[in-house]
């Protein structure tokens, strides 16, 4: 058994060698991890609320279901609640699909399981999520003015730009296997934006924790119950482990 | 009513009700009888023979925990992947009954594999046992179709894209593939009328086949008795004074005591994944499934799932290159056959002919460019490798020429055999997952070759080599 | 198998096994059998209708649904409050004392409701489920008595109720008509389905 496994590992490394990984786009970097930041989640809500229910739906999820990040239904109603007055109801974008493939060129997609569906080589969807939101730069060659490090050519433009201000991606040139490649070395902001770049990477860090959640919201609930069962599991085994060795004592 | 069995009067009532049952339904007390407490099994099973009874756990559990989930579900391509987040989100612990069935779809092919593999070390397919072989193997293939079906139902890009592929590779077949196509199909491409009919197939239909096929392959197991890691026959050895075998044990309650140890500790695992990473890395939950299926917008990277991948590794490296290959490997097979054996003269000439035959179907010939001699192209073959590539285990029973069934007894370098064919299944595995390359094609090309030499080649080399002697009598230690 | 020791073993371990076994499936059974109580989606749909009354005469009705069933919101005249008095030795239970469809406190008065003026009532016959038809004009009237005083007739069997929904006697319908959970937000604003007590 053990020289198989050895054998195994020893082929899949000939192998994994081959496999080159196509970086073409930004490396993405790593999201915070804020699903027990209660106040980082309402934030996230909140910017979600703002700034993507005017062109994206989230038709899975219902306002109410906010109540499990701590707000109460009086708040949802009061402050979050948007083309719709029925706290029950689900995130509907205020946007009409058909005009808005008119204008963007493509329906903007429902974003109730964006982190999920985002997820790749490059890491979780909400590590894209977090890269994607913080590396756009403006590019006058496109229809929006702006362009983005790991979604080229996006037709969503910089909805936060308010926020980050505009800037530009410094690149140098190198020379690697013999040709040259352009290495991304920073950005230079060109106009300042409403927050810092500490600030902006915190609001988003809570915008992508928000979209983390809205993604299965009973992820919280499901790593408590596993615990209590896996414990309760362990348990079970110990007396099964015990009843097999009574029984098998005398054979 | 006279070969009723009478009871005392002063009997228990409890022992009066069991009598009045046992007169009238004898059948439910001899099954008990004959498959649990009078069922004698080797006694030195191993880790390895934990794996039956865990793939009859999680085939129950599917179907449970598939039937709460068609309390739920909607088989209409406009509401179907709605219905899946309705009970992910709004159906109280949709969420863990939803993953508990993914989970089971993969764990139930990890399971089975073990399963499989615990036959091919210790020669369980082996006579008297040919049957219970064949019905596994159907099992096996009847799974396939079964996890295949179910993946359509939550109509996401991967469950629309895998099915719209792998149903067009019936469209390879020539003559009646476009037409079977679109037969299976329903439509000119996957959609609302394929997913009603995998529905009704994946809930009921392709289910009743497979425990009617449970069923029968239990039955004919315990009418010829276990195997065992030592491969001796345990009805052939000493018996006790009631003729039972001494190197045996009542199934129950030894066996059932084991098995629920075993389910304690698959429960752990299964529920850690469960709770913890549901998605195992986009494995058992694929991240592209998490976009509702588009029919105009392929994505980038499709793959099967797992479970599937070595068999569609096969089906990838079927090329026209390899093609050639194998039309070369079959002239040489031939030649040897001529000049090796001692087979009559029309028995060669008739070889001579079929692979002839063989050689214009491989396109042999289609350099030429003569329009007759124009065989039939790759991504048939394709097809038909993937096939015979599950089929061929069919056979394992008449390919296995070994003296010796178990590969404890057998010589040691048969060992290695088994180990590369098994890294060989991985590496085709994970060749799968990934995007085709030049290197992965070659790899695969080479695997394909070992997974199919493993098996034909088996009649020579099962019986190459020195082998132990096998023991009268089981190797066991006491607990 | 007379070694007691070994019997006691496998007795101790056969009792905790199974009474771990027990404990662990009913926890189990608990997610499947919930998953059979109305969802998020079946809750949101019956959730809480809000009427503007502003506009309802004396003696007008209007009807909204709420979780699938009519509920009547009907303005009584001076009259029809009066003919309540007239009514009561007629009815099956007058003070709304039987518990099947319990009257919320704030409908356990002469009037049952919380406005003497405005009724809110299911719309539903005690009996068997139709829908009973309006017969708010007093007088004799067919399959009414004579000295009808206004109130509602269930076509199916015959059960009348009157204009506080309560149910005559000796008809087949056992309950007065059911007063669902509601409250004011405003002067105008009704909110049906939701009283201070079901508030979060």
């Amino acid at each position: 058994m053990k020289k198989l496994i050895i054998t195994l590992i020893a082929a899949l490394g000939i192998v994994t060698g081959a496999h080159a990984a196509g970086a073409d786009t930004l490396a993405w970097d790593k999201a915070p991890n804020k699903l027990n930041d209660l106040p980082a989640l309402q934030n996230g809500a909140k910017l979600f609320v703002n700034y993507c229910l005017s062109c994206h739906s989230a038709a899975f999820m219902r306002f109410n279901r906010l109540r499990d990040i701590g707000l109460t239904e009086q708040q949802i109603k009061d402050n979050l609640l948007f083309s719709t007055d029925k706290v029950g109801e689900t995130m509907k974008a205020a946007i009409d699909p058909k005009q808005a493939k008119e204008w963007f060129g493509a329906n903007p997609p429902d974003l109730t399981l964006i982190a999920r569906s985002r997820s790749g080589h490059g890491g979780t969807g909400a590590d894209y999520l977090y890269t994607y939101l913080r590396t756009y730069y403006r590019d006058p060659a496109k229809a929006t003015g702006w362009n983005n490090m790991v979604f080229p050519n996006v037709g969503m433009p910089h909805v936060l730009w308010e926020l980050q201000g505009e800037r530009e991606p410094q690149f140098e040139t190198r020379q690697e296997n013999g040709h040259e490649v352009k290495v991304f070395k920073g950005w230079k902001q060109l106009s300042p934006g409403i927050m810092t770049p500490l600030q902006y990477d915190a609001a988003v860090g809570d915008l992508v924790g928000y979209l983390q959640w809205m993604a299965e919201p009973a992820q919280n609930s499901r790593v408590r119950v596993g615990v209590w069962v896996l414990l309760f599991l362990g348990v079970f085994t110990i007396f099964t482990w015990r009843l097999n060795a009574a029984f098998w004592k005398n054979i | 009513m006279a070969e009723f069995k009478e009871i005392s009067p002063n009997a228990t009532a409890t022992a009066k009700l069991v009598n009045w049952f046992d007169n009238r339904f004898p059948t439910a007390g001899a099954a008990y009888r004959d498959h649990m407490s009078e069922y004698y099994a080797p006694k030195n099973f191993n880790f390895w023979y934990f794996f039956g009874s865990l793939a009859m756990l999680v085939l129950v559990l599917q179907i449970v925990t598939g039937i709460f989930l068609t309390m739920h579900y909607k088989p209409d391509a406009a509401a179907a992947f709605g219905s899946v987040e309705y009970i992910m989100r709004d159906v109280p612990w949709g969420w863990l009954i939803r993953y508990m069935h993914s989970t089971g779809a993969s764990a139930f092919f990890v399971v089975v594999y073990l399963h499989m593999y615990r036959g091919l070390i210790y020669g369980s397919y082996r006579k008297p046992r040919e049957l219970v072989w064949l019905f596994g193997c159907a099992i096996f293939l009847v799974l396939m179709a079964e996890a295949f079906m179910g993946y359509l139902l939550p109509w996401g890009q991967m469950s629309y894209w895998g099915a719209q592929v792998i149903i067009n590779l019936f469209s390879a077949i020539p003559f009646i593939g476009p037409d079977l196509s679109e037969w299976i199909r329903g439509d000119y491409v996957v959609g609302d009328a394929t997913l009603n009919r995998f529905f009704a197939f994946h809930v009921i239909a392709v289910p009743l086949v497979l425990l009617g096929l449970v069923v029968a392959h239990i039955f004919a197991l315990h009418d010829v008795g276990s195997n065992n890691p030592d491969g001796v026959e345990i009805k052939a050895g000493p018996k006790d004074a009631n003729g039972k075998p001494l190197d045996g044990i009542p199934f129950h309650p030894y066996y059932t005591v084991h098995d629920i140890f075993g389910v304690a500790v698959f429960l752990m695992v299964f529920t850690a994944i469960i709770f913890f990473a549901p998605e195992l890395g986009g494995y058992f939950l694929e991240y592209n499934n998490f976009i509702p299926a588009d029919p105009l917008k392929t994505p980038l990277h499709i793959a099967p799932v797992w479970y599937f991948t070595p068999y569609y590794s096969m089906l990838r490296a079927i090329t026209t290159e390899m093609m050639y290959a194998l039309s070369l490997i079959l002239v040489l097979a031939v030649l040897f056959v001529i000049v090796k054996t001692r087979a009559s003269g029309a028995v060669k000439g008739l070889l001579v002919l079929v692979a002839v035959a063989f050689l214009w179907m491989f396109n042999a010939f289609g350099f030429t460019g003569v329009g007759l001699l124009q065989g039939i192209d790759a991504k048939f073959w394709g097809v038909v490798v993937m096939g015979a590539s599950v089929v061929i285990l069919f056979f394992l029973p008449w390919l296995d020429k070994s003296p010796v069934k178990s590969i404890r007894y057998r010589p040691g370098w048969h060992k290695w055999m088994l180990a590369v064919f098994i890294v060989d299944f991985f590496v085709l595995g994970y060749l799968g997952v990934q995007p085709p390359s030049p290197a992965g094609e070659r790899i695969s090309q080479l695997g394909t070759l070992f997974y199919f030499g493993f098996f034909l080649l088996m009649p020579w080399w099962s019986r190459l080599g020195e082998f132990k002697p096998v023991p009268e009598r089981i190797t066991f230690a006491a607990h | 198998m007379s070694d007691t020791p070994v019997d006691a073993s496998k007795r101790t371990w056969l009792i905790a096994s199974s009474c771990a076994g027990a404990v662990g499936a009913g926890f189990a059974a608990v997610p499947f059998v919930s998953s059979f109580q109305p969802s998020e989606k079946a809750k949101a749909a019956g959730a809480a209708v809000e009427v503007d009354i502003s506009a309802l005469k004396p003696g007008e009705k209007v009807t909204v649904e709420w979780r699938g069933k009519p509920v009547w919101i009907l303005k009584r005249t001076p009259e029809q409050l009066e003919s309540l008095k007239k009514t009561e030795g007629q009815l099956a239970d007058p003070n709304s004392d039987r518990k099947t469809y319990p009257t919320p406190e704030y409908a356990k008065n002469q009037y049952r409701s919380i406005k003497p003026e405005v009724f809110v009532g299911v719309g539903i016959c005690s009996h068997l489920g139709c829908s009973p038809s309006d017969k708010l004009q007093p007088g004799p009237q067919p399959s009414l008595p004579d000295d009808w005083q206004g109130g509602f007739l269930c076509p199916c069997h015959g059960s009348t109720f009157d204009v506080a929904g309560r149910v005559f006697k000796n008809k087949p319908a056992p309950d007065n008509l059911e007063v669902p959970p509601h409250m004011y937000l405003s002067d105008n604003r009704l909110l049906i389905g939701e009283d201070k007590s079901t508030q979060a």
